[in-house]
């Protein structure tokens, strides 16, 4: 197999961004998946940590995971809007500057100083009878507050890159693929790739969440200065949600956009930019900035109508991604004699859990649901599954996508075992939190009432199970790229013969 | 409530699951053209789209009369207890309610945010709501089953959050 790279020809920063990013964010959550799991062996009675050891650990994995998983997505749309267009790589660099640079303050604040509010920090918890020092609170602000910087920057960057290339934002929109169809085919005008349209959602809604974000973060940092400043802690809570449900929430939307380019290339299909297909990213567009209601709803004090929008906003926001795309992707496999490989099959599962922890969300957006759920496990269950059941899968499947393209496809046995324990292991894990969850097992607890203890043991022996899947996977991905750095060497030694370029079929 | 959920939950997940086996097994088979397979795709999916909105709509108008908000106002004369939750106790929560008793608890916080979740006699989660400085929520709950009752912070609330309990009984 010679060079099949979709990479755009000629561009070094692009792929050299993306591996920065990704590897800085895979190597951060496989470290934090570590954690995790001690804190499920604590749970389970199979490990001793101190109180406050824990709650630092807890609020660490929390913070750092959304950082190490969102920086996977950032790197990545930030290729694959490379290659469709210019952008300054030194703009690139500093925002991973910035949440490098955030990252190391928490890390700081959390583990020398023990800063432990979990990551939800909120209003006045941090500040109330603190066990830590008064300077690790202010590290950890601020800490988030440069990773949320650098995310502006990001945000700021990708948008102004996709405004540009598609002609404002009616064009990076799709207006005219829907309203004046024929119009636009007679104009020429190309309409945005696919993988444009959650780069455009989603850097776009990223203004607003960082906005929220940035805000509290000040109002926060003059409560540390200067105690007397008093804030409202309804209004804090919701800037707390706006701002962290949002940037949770559009992990799973960057991650996306590497199925969207790497699925058509192992079923050799198109994956088009049509009419529904823009009206369902409008969708998440608007759905994604109101859903966030749904994590204040026992908050009795919170306007009633607003809890209407949340659980409202909550159900339709499913829909674009049930009928758009993942039925666009079933349908792109369908009879395609797609090529199965680690890459095509982590991008495929990734599909499969994101419904999965869409329907445990769902239920839980459910308000009289809610009631028997918020704050129960059941609240981490469904955000490992898309966390770790989605995300993380297709980060991983791009990885392989890319070192299947020059090192060719893992064997037959490698493929079931990876997935077995992956799989597996990660399925144990969800169904451990989704169980305690309707058991009413609260969340946040360093020490659970029963059945949480026992669960925990089920839980911490799916993940060693999936922790041991993903070394598999690791070692294999070395195998795979190091065979594709020889191909290449060989390759570069018959120079002048035509680079072969199309899909991993 | 919770089990029938979990249940509910399971059914749903499988049946998601066998959705995309079905499609993965089905890519062994003879290959098809995309166009074609759009054809027929897109024909069904304008039903999956109708029948998911109608899912969702009839969803959000049957859950909207099981809404836990001023629900205290409409059902008659409900005895009031206030409640104060604290790093890391319940103040003021009374150690017996009587059976039947139809009671709404005033929940405030004294220093940073709680929760306030009342488990049953079988520990499971009966009603909750979130204990915030400043205000006061009014949870409504009805005591028809005799015997131990638990009361759990489900909002983190510092080093102390996982052993705030507190227990009454009806009688
Ligand atoms: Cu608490």
């Amino acid at each position: 197999m010679a060079t099949m790279s979709i990479d755009a020809p000629g561009d070094r920063s692009g792929p050299r961004m993306m591996r920065l990013y990704l590897t800085s964010g895979l190597g951060l959550a496989g470290v934090l998946m570590l954690a995790g799991l001690s804190m499920r062996m604590v749970q389970a009675g199979w490990l001793h940590l101190g109180t406050l050891d824990f709650y630092s650990l807890l609020t660490l994995h929390g913070a750092g995971m959304i950082t190490a998983l969102l920086l996977c997505g950032m790197g990545g749309i930030w290729y694959l809007v490379r290659r469709e267009t210019p952008m300054n790589a030194a703009l690139g660099y500093w925002t991973y500057g910035l949440i490098l640079a955030g990252v190391v303050l928490v890390l700081i604040a959390t583990m020398v100083g023990k800063f432990a509010t979990a990551w939800t920090f909120l209003y006045p918890l941090p500040f109330v009878n603190p066990v830590w020092p008064w300077w690790s609170t202010g590290a950890f602000l601020i800490g988030i507050m440069l990773i949320t910087a650098g995310w502006t920057v990001w945000s700021l960057q990708i948008l102004e890159a996709l405004l540009r290339t598609y002609g404002g934002l009616r064009g990076a929109l799709a207006w005219d693929v829907v309203f004046h169809p024929a119009a636009f085919k007679a104009s020429g005008r190309k309409a945005p790739p696919a993988q444009m349209l959650p780069a455009l959602v989603i850097s776009f809604d990223g203004l607003f969440m960082s906005s929220a974000g940035m805000l509290l973060g000040a109002a926060l940092l003059v409560h540390w200065v200067d105690p007397t400043v008093p804030l409202d802690p309804l209004w804090a809570k919701n800037l707390t949600y706006f701002f962290g449900h949002d940037i949770a929430n559009f992990i799973i939307y960057l991650l996306l956009a590497f199925v969207y380019v790497g699925l058509p290339r192992y079923t050799n299909r198109e994956w088009k930019t049509s009419a529904v297909f823009a009206i369902g990213w409008w969708g998440t567009l608007l759905f994604l900035l109101i859903a966030y209601f749904h994590h204040l709803y026992m908050d009795f004090a919170q306007p009633v109508g607003v809890q209407y929008v949340g659980e409202f906003a909550s159900y339709f926001s499913a829909i674009p991604v049930a009928v758009v795309t993942v039925y666009g992707g079933l349908l792109l496999v369908w009879r395609s004699g797609i090529r199965w490989s680690l890459g095509s099959i982590f991008m495929y599962a990734g599909m499969a859990g994101w419904i999965v922890g869409g329907v445990g969300g769902l239920l839980d957006s459910s308000v009289p649901f809610n009631v028997r759920f918020h704050n129960t496990l059941w609240v981490p269950a469904h955000f490992h599954n898309y966390l770790l059941g989605a995300s993380l899968f297709f980060a991983l499947g791009w990885v392989f996508h890319r070192v299947e393209e020059r090192g060719g496809r893992s064997s037959i046995a490698t493929r079931w075992l990876v997935g077995a324990t992956v799989f597996g292991g990660a399925a144990l894990f969800i169904a451990s939190f989704y169980v305690a969850g309707a058991a009413g097992v609260p969340r946040r607890y360093s020490i659970e009432p029963d059945p949480g203890p026992l669960l925990a043991r089920t839980g911490s022996i799916g993940a060693i199970v999936l922790l041991c899947g993903l070394i598999v996977a690791l070692v294999e991905g070395l195998r795979l790229w190091r065979a594709g750095q020889r191909a290449g060497q060989r390759a570069g030694q018959r120079a002048g013969e035509p680079a072969e370029r199309g899909s991993l079929r | 409530m919770q089990s029938r959920i979990l249940v509910s939950y399971s059914v749903l997940a499988a049946a998601v699951l066998a959705v995309f086996l079905v499609v993965a097994l089905a890519s062994r088979g003879p290959v098809e053209a995309q166009a074609a397979v759009q054809a027929r795709g897109y024909a069904i999916r304008r039903w999956w789209f109708l029948l998911l909105v109608a899912v969702f709509a009839v969803g959000f108008a049957v859950t909207i009369p099981f809404f836990p908000y001023g629900k205290a106002q409409a059902a008659g004369e409900p005895a009031h207890v206030p409640v104060t939750a604290r790093q890391f106790s319940f103040d003021d929560l009374p150690g017996v309610i009587p059976l039947g008793a139809h009671v709404v608890f005033d929940v405030t916080a004294a220093d940073v945010n709680h929760g306030f979740a009342v488990y049953d006699p079988h520990e499971a989660l009966i009603g909750q709501v979130q204990a915030m400085p400043g205000y006061v929520n009014h949870l409504e709950l009805t005591f028809d089953e005799p015997g131990q009752y638990t009361v759990r912070c489900l909002e983190y609330c510092g080093l102390g959050h996982p052993v705030m309990q507190a227990k009454f009984e009806v009688r």
